[in-house]
């Protein structure tokens, strides 16, 4: 085997390992969705001991792009290919992050669960961040532009979900309001975060596979 | 041109990313001085300057990303250099969020315009917003004299301001059961508690990032090491199967 191809088949197994650890973060965000649905704090373990993996993950990947970074000196694609990983495996790790932190927050079901429209609510939102990773997974496997196209467009449902939330939240009244209503919002801005995120790793796809640096300003709001 | 000319065109580039870096650091930090003063004076026109000016702050984040993949396609680095580079494209979006946080704040402080701040909510908010301040200059402080021990106290600081931020949230449900502050209000309060303390995480993230320019240390590696020291301890509880 050529030393070329000995690295090409370095950057596939990279994008392999990418792809393994998004699958992690996205059963994590299943997870999530149960415990807001059911308010089974079961799920909650089973989330923080894959967020450890998805840690570790980050370490093992972030490192192999600094070695080959380092070892192979790489230009153009290559180069953009692996600045892209690192940037799509920290926004993959922080949507872990928010996603535990919604987790967490499920010891507040029954709380939630006495204003079920605010419950629906929120539950759409997992549901739509849920859905948003699994395109955004998509489209990195794929290595697609195309599938990463729509990501920008249904991440607007949810600051559509997150205005009528909030919207809600501001006429409840009754027992508990304040809480109800602060636990919602910052679980609301959470999902709406992940969703972010999710937009996040579709125009560093498209960054990768274009070179064009508009779509570096993706994370710019 | 001779080699030891590139290098040093190379190192000058090197001190105008770190240059730059500061630069967008200190923008961010003014901002967040300057956000909470506008808070709590409730002026709108500040408020309004500091949403428009975090243009600015974007512009300078993207150029510093476009210039570090530059100096990593031309110029081959190696070692810190390299260090140096990677640590700067993960600092600038760091930055570059808190610098959004700040916009965030300005967005609550207009929702807020006109409405009094119970005492206790404006003392703590104050005391939670100079700290954030404080640990958002040590860390770039950190980064500027690549003082790795200042970098790695910042997590232990930022405890004070989760403390701090619970205080705060406590406060929020006391004062609106006391009746004297209307539920969108609380809501908003709640969210600029956030805000602050979000801030306060991206300050930690950059002294992980300035620990990894100076000697390498990632951040992740505290992840991974309690991975495996629970897998560890798992090994040594398990029972030894019966013959």
């Amino acid at each position: 085997m050529t030393l070329r191809a000995g690295f090409q088949g370095e950057l596939d197994q990279l994008r392999l390992q990418v792809e393994v650890m998004a699958v992690r973060v996205a059963q994590n965000l299943e997870r999530m969705e149960a415990a807001l649905r059911t308010g089974d704090v079961a799920p909650a373990d089973a989330a923080l001991a894959a967020d450890d993996d998805i840690d570790a993950m980050l370490v093992s990947l972030t490192e192999r792009c600094y070695d080959l970074l380092a070892r192979e000196a790489p230009v153009a694609g290559d180069l953009r290919f692996i600045v892209s990983v690192l940037r799509v495996l920290e926004e993959l790790e922080r949507i872990g992050d928010l996603a535990l932190r919604v987790v967490k927050q499920s010891a507040e079901h029954a709380l939630l669960a006495g204003r079920p429209h605010i419950l629906e609510r929120l539950v759409a939102m997992a549901t739509l961040a849920r859905d948003l990773h699994r395109t955004a997974l998509d489209a990195w496997s794929a290595q697609d532009v195309h599938v990463a196209f729509g990501l920008l467009e249904r991440s607007r449902e949810m600051d559509d979900h997150y205005r009528l939330l909030v919207e809600d939240l501001l006429v409840l009244s009754g027992d508990s309001s304040a809480r109800i209503a602060i636990v919602a919002v910052v679980m609301g801005r959470a999902l709406g975060r992940i969703g972010d995120h999710t937009v996040i790793v579709g125009e560093r796809l498209r960054y990768l596979l274009t070179g064009d640096p508009a779509y570096l300003a993706s994370e710019v709001r | 041109m001779m080699a030891q000319e590139i290098r040093k065109t190379f190192h000058q580039e090197l001190d105008q990313l770190r240059d730059d870096m500061i630069r967008l650091a200190g923008m961010v930090t003014e901002a967040l001085a300057a956000g909470t003063a506008a808070l709590l004076a409730s002026d709108l026109q500040a408020a309004e300057e500091l949403i428009a000016g975090d243009d600015e702050i974007d512009e300078l984040a993207l150029d510093i990303e476009e210039h570090c993949f530059r100096l990593l396609a031309l110029q081959n680095p190696i070692a810190s250099d390299l260090r140096q580079i990677i640590a700067a494209i993960r600092m600038a979006s760091e930055i570059e969020r808190s610098g959004d946080l700040v916009t965030n704040t300005m967005k609550a402080a207009r929702r807020l315009y006109g409405t009094p701040l119970d005492p206790r909510l404006r003392g703590l908010l104050e005391r939670m917003s100079e700290h954030v301040h404080r640990l958002f200059r040590l860390a770039i402080d950190a980064y500027a004299d690549r003082n790795e021990g200042l970098a790695a106290a910042l997590d232990d600081m930022d405890d004070d301001v989760d403390d701090l931020h619970a205080d705060y949230i406590r406060t929020i449900f006391e004062v609106y059961e006391g009746g004297s502050t209307p539920l969108q209000v609380s809501v908003q309060l709640a969210l600029v508690g956030r805000y602050y303390e979000r801030i306060g995480d991206h300050a930690v993230n950059i002294g992980e990032r300035v620990r990894y320019m100076c000697s390498g240390w990632l951040p992740e590696h505290t992840g991974a090491a309690r991975l495996a020291a629970k897998r560890a301890a798992a090994v040594t509880e398990t029972p030894e199967p019966h013959e």
